[in-house]
């Protein structure tokens, strides 16, 4: 914190260009030893999660019950990974200044996409047919889900990674200056074109951004609903829930900010990113945090309500299923991990206003959406039967198994160590927007206090 | 664009209260116009009273009309004050200072109007008393406590009563700035009305604290008003398409975007009526626009989720009910018109920006969005309750009778006339807000170009 202020301003304020370039760039090419040591762990991990997939794919894909777990994971990776490019996009959009600092841990989940990609892959197998059953496709071929929910998370993989891509471009090639490599050297950087940084450079650079940016929304939107009703909802019988797939996305959106404050806050303690990863980077994303928090709730009562009040045999069940009965207890625990316990962590101000309290909301967050994804895609793969209209039995609870572990802390570990290598490529601090930041921003004096003035450009 | 001009504190103070101190002949024709047209309203609604509500096009199986759609229409009006006023105070937006007043008036006066038609369409409205003081509970002659029509006046209440307060606390500077500037009894109104204020930095502080602290208690009142309204229809299990789970965040955004647009309109009203060029600019409407952009793609989708949904289970008399709703006349030609105006027109015509800065085509656009919207909600009420269904030995179609286009046309009247009204006894800009505007505005130079900045105090 700039401490010598009465407000809350950036302590990069104090640092030129040319020493944020430096700093970030040093931290960048040397991680430490600590950093490998962790690595090394989840991929040893992350072998364990593929032996357990290894050990489902030879188990055979007629098993729906087996890969609910995997399914689950891939949701949750699916949900954090893709939705946290959202949050710099939209900043970006809305010129945030305090995003700067963020922006690019948030883009950096793009490359987890790719992962999560590869996580969809096997459940193809496992979907079944749309054939006999309610589904998004109506009278399509049976195969449909499969086809266009490929397509529409590939189209959203890499259109994350284009924003990632064109977000880091200015610094990719400050990288490539800084080490003195030459254009010839295509083993540095060899994504980067011939970017010089003019003003076309930059004024296509922000066109491309906010047009993608906004492509990546309608898209993550489009590519929630079709996740969450084909993986979950159109899996257990008598479902029927319009506000279901908002609600998906809103627990993306709330989980991916608790994901960035989580990734900030061990930037901070283990990058030495603490002037750029400041409180009010913390403070801000927290009032987003509350504020999605309470929408969790509202999304989850509006459904509920509706359908408790009904009393329609079809929905009570589901409501049996899914909340009061079979997965009650992962109903409570992602309850409560949703928005219990982050409400009343955030909705003080002055543990809001700390580093560690959003932290801790975050991290509970992070937890309780699991549970969330468990409710719905492990309940939705165990159902046996999925073209009846109405669930005259319950399903029993599925129970996790020692594969079920293995895949599930090995599926999460591989999401992180893919979002490691991936800081190995692209610093994790966006310096342009930072230099970007010095340009816009200054304290001045007024009515004998010091205040920051923001500039907004058009 | 760089459109502000710096003007002289009692330059304000002059300007703002034009509309009390100074009245054009258009401006009283105008209001005497208005006020025939709410006497024709108050004569058919007396009309009926005294005939009966066979007067009216309701009639077995459509018992509910346009009141209960203008019910609802102006309910979702009363939404752009909070939106605009409450959540961009909380996010500090400085475009909000001019739009504020407009849009909180707007919410206490259509609040207001919404409350009178379900009075209205009662036929006997004295019988409401029943509600406060049920005079045989034998006969089951009280309000049923379990029924959302019951919620719906407890929370429009609430809303009301924290409008008004809301308002209130922002005019006490307004109020103390007329005090100085009247005599004789209009002097001590608003000497009564200014509770002593003098504009002490303590008496600064604890309005704007007041101010944040309404803005966040206001907000979940907000959402539960329409929220309950949808409930309304979302409880009711026998009309196909209002079962609705999304309808709660469906009936909330499109009230926000139907609010923002009228505050839009009513904002480029007075900026035309009382030459307020200075305080209502261009750079307004077109943040204005931009944030209707986001409102109305939120909306677009809800709207999607709720029709869709309604057709993924392929249920016959929902697909019947879809099917009337879009291919058969006139309601075709009703889905057609609201989707149309209340997106297809707009939006696209948001994007471009000087749309966005041209007034008139501001003015066009979001009238047109609320005949869109008008027709939305007539569109979801009356279809449903028109569709043949088990245990209904009538049915058929709704023709408004001209005592009902009369009366809703008067709501229109009373509103405008109402807000015109207002601004004869209070300025529709927060004076205090267009100071504070002026002194936190700043400029940064950067490179050879001037940009506009503000002081962001924490």
């Amino acid at each position: 914190m700039h401490e010598s202020h009465h407000v809350v301003a950036p302590s990069y304020l104090d640092m030129t260009a040319q020493e944020i370039t430096n700093d970030v760039l040093k931290r960048h090419h040397s991680p430490g030893n600590q950093f490998w040591t962790i690595a090394m762990i989840l991929g040893g991990l992350f072998v364990v999660g593929l032996v357990g997939l290894f050990m489902l794919i030879a188990d055979g894909f007629d098993n729906k019950s087996a890969w609910g777990y995997y399914a689950a994971t891939f949701g949750y990776v699916f949900s954090l990974s893709q939705t946290a490019v959202l949050v710099s996009v939209a900043l970006r959009m809305a010129k945030s200044h305090w995003r700067r600092p963020l922006a690019r841990i948030s883009e950096m989940f793009a490359i987890v996409g790719v992962y999560s990609f590869a996580m969809l892959l096997p459940l193809l197998w496992v979907l079944p047919s749309i054939e006999g059953r309610r589904s998004l496709w109506f009278e399509w071929p049976g195969n449909t889900p499969h086809i266009w929910d490929t397509m529409a998370l590939g189209s959203l993989v890499i259109c994350g990674l284009a924003i990632l891509y064109f977000a880091s471009l200015p610094d990719l090639v400050t990288d490539k200056e800084v080490s003195g490599k030459s254009d010839e050297d295509v083993s540095y950087h060899p994504l980067i074109p011939h970017w010089f940084g003019a003003p076309k450079h930059w004024q296509l650079q922000k066109i491309v951004l906010g047009l993608l940016g906004g492509f990546y929304f309608l898209m993550l939107i489009i590519v929630h609903m079709l996740i969450s009703v084909d993986f979950a909802m159109a899996l257990i019988p008598g479902w029927k829930d319009a506000i279901f797939p908002a609600f998906h996305a809103i627990n993306g959106i709330q989980a991916s900010i608790a994901l960035i404050i989580v990734t900030m806050f061990i930037l901070r303690s283990r990058s030495s990113l603490g002037k750029y990863l400041e409180l009010e980077q913390f403070w801000a994303l927290s009032k987003i945090l509350l504020a999605t928090c309470l929408l969790w709730f509202y999304f989850w009562w509006s459904s509920f309500f509706t359908y408790w009040y009904g009393r329609m045999p079809a929905e009570i069940g589901v409501l049996k299923y899914i909340m009061f009965e079979t997965y009650s207890t992962v109903f409570l625990l992602a309850f409560t991990m949703c928005f219990v316990i982050p409400f009343l962590i955030l909705v003080v101000n002055v543990v809001r206003k700390t580093i560690w309290g959003p932290t801790l909301a975050a991290s509970v967050i992070l937890i309780g959406t699991f549970f969330n994804q468990v409710r719905y895609y492990v309940a939705g793969f165990s159902v046996e039967d999925h073209t009846l209209h109405v669930l005259e039995n319950l399903p029993d609870f599925t129970a996790p198994g020692p594969i079920d572990f293995m895949v599930v802390v090995g599926g999460i570990s591989g999401a992180v160590l893919t979002y490691m290598l991936g800081t190995r490529i692209f610093p994790i601090i966006s310096i342009w927007e930072i230099k970007e930041g010095l340009m816009l921003q200054r304290v001045r004096k007024f009515m004998k206090r010091d205040i920051r003035v923001l500039a907004k450009p058009e | 664009m760089q459109e502000r001009v710096r003007i002289s504190d009692s330059q304000v103070n002059t300007d703002l209260t034009s509309s009390i101190f100074e009245s054009s002949k258009l401006y009283w024709i105008l209001v005497g116009f208005l006020a025939l047209v709410v006497l024709c309203g108050f004569t058919a609604a007396g009309y009926m009273f005294n005939r009966g509500l066979g007067v009216t096009g309701l009639n077995r199986p459509v018992m509910w009309g346009f009141f209960i759609t203008n019910f609802v229409f102006w309910i979702g009006i009363s939404h752009a004050g909070v939106m605009l006023s409450a959540i961009l105070r909380l996010v500090q937006a400085e475009w909000r200072r001019p739009a504020t007043r407009a849009a909180e008036v707007l919410t206490v006066f259509s609040l207001m109007t919404a409350m009178t038609m379900p009075l209205i369409h009662a036929g006997r409205p004295w019988r409401v008393a029943y509600w406060v003081f049920p005079y045989d509970w034998a006969r089951g002659i009280y309000p049923n406590v379990r029924s959302a029509l019951v919620w719906d006046p407890s929370a429009v209440f609430t809303y009301l009563t924290s409008s008004i307060l809301f308002v209130y606390i922002a005019l006490i500077p307004d109020f103390a700035v007329l005090r100085d500037r009247t005599t004789g009894v209009p002097h001590i109104i608003y000497s009564i009305l200014s509770l002593g204020w003098r504009g002490s930095v303590r008496q600064w502080k604890l309005q704007i604290i007041a101010g944040i602290l309404l803005s966040a208690i206001i907000l979940p009142i907000f959402v539960s008003v329409h929220s309950i309204v949808s409930w309304d229809f979302g409880t009711a299990m026998s009309v196909e398409a209002w079962h609705s789970t999304v309808f709660a965040p469906y009936f909330v955004i499109g009230a926000v975007h139907s609010g923002v647009s009228a505050v839009v309109t009513v904002m480029i009203i007075l900026r035309w009526m009382f030459h307020w060029e200075d305080y209502i600019r261009r750079e307004h409407m077109d943040s204005l626009a931009k944030l209707l952009i986001v409102v109305a793609t939120a909306w677009l989708f809800f709207f999607a989720l709720e029709f869709f949904f309604g057709l993924y289970a392929l249920e016959g008399p929902e697909v019947a009910l879809r099917e009337l709703q879009v291919f058969e006349a006139p309601w075709k030609w009703y889905f057609l018109t609201f989707l149309i105006t209340s997106y297809l027109i707009p939006v696209p015509m948001w994007l471009i920006p000087s749309v966005r800065r041209n007034l008139w085509l501001m003015a066009f656009t979001t009238i047109l969005v609320n005949v869109g919207m008008w027709f939305e909600r007539f569109i979801i009420i009356v279809p449903g309750l028109m569709r043949k269904q088990a245990f209904v030995f009538t049915w058929g179609g709704y023709t408004p009778s001209i005592v009902e286009v009369t009366i809703i046309t008067a709501t229109f009247a009373m509103v405008s006339m109402l807000v015109l009204l207002f601004a004869k006894v209070v300025p529709l800009i927060p004076i205090g807000d267009a100071k504070e505007g002026m002194i936190l505005h700043d400029e940064i130079k950067i490179g050879k170009v001037m940009v506009p900045a503000v002081m962001r105090e924490e």
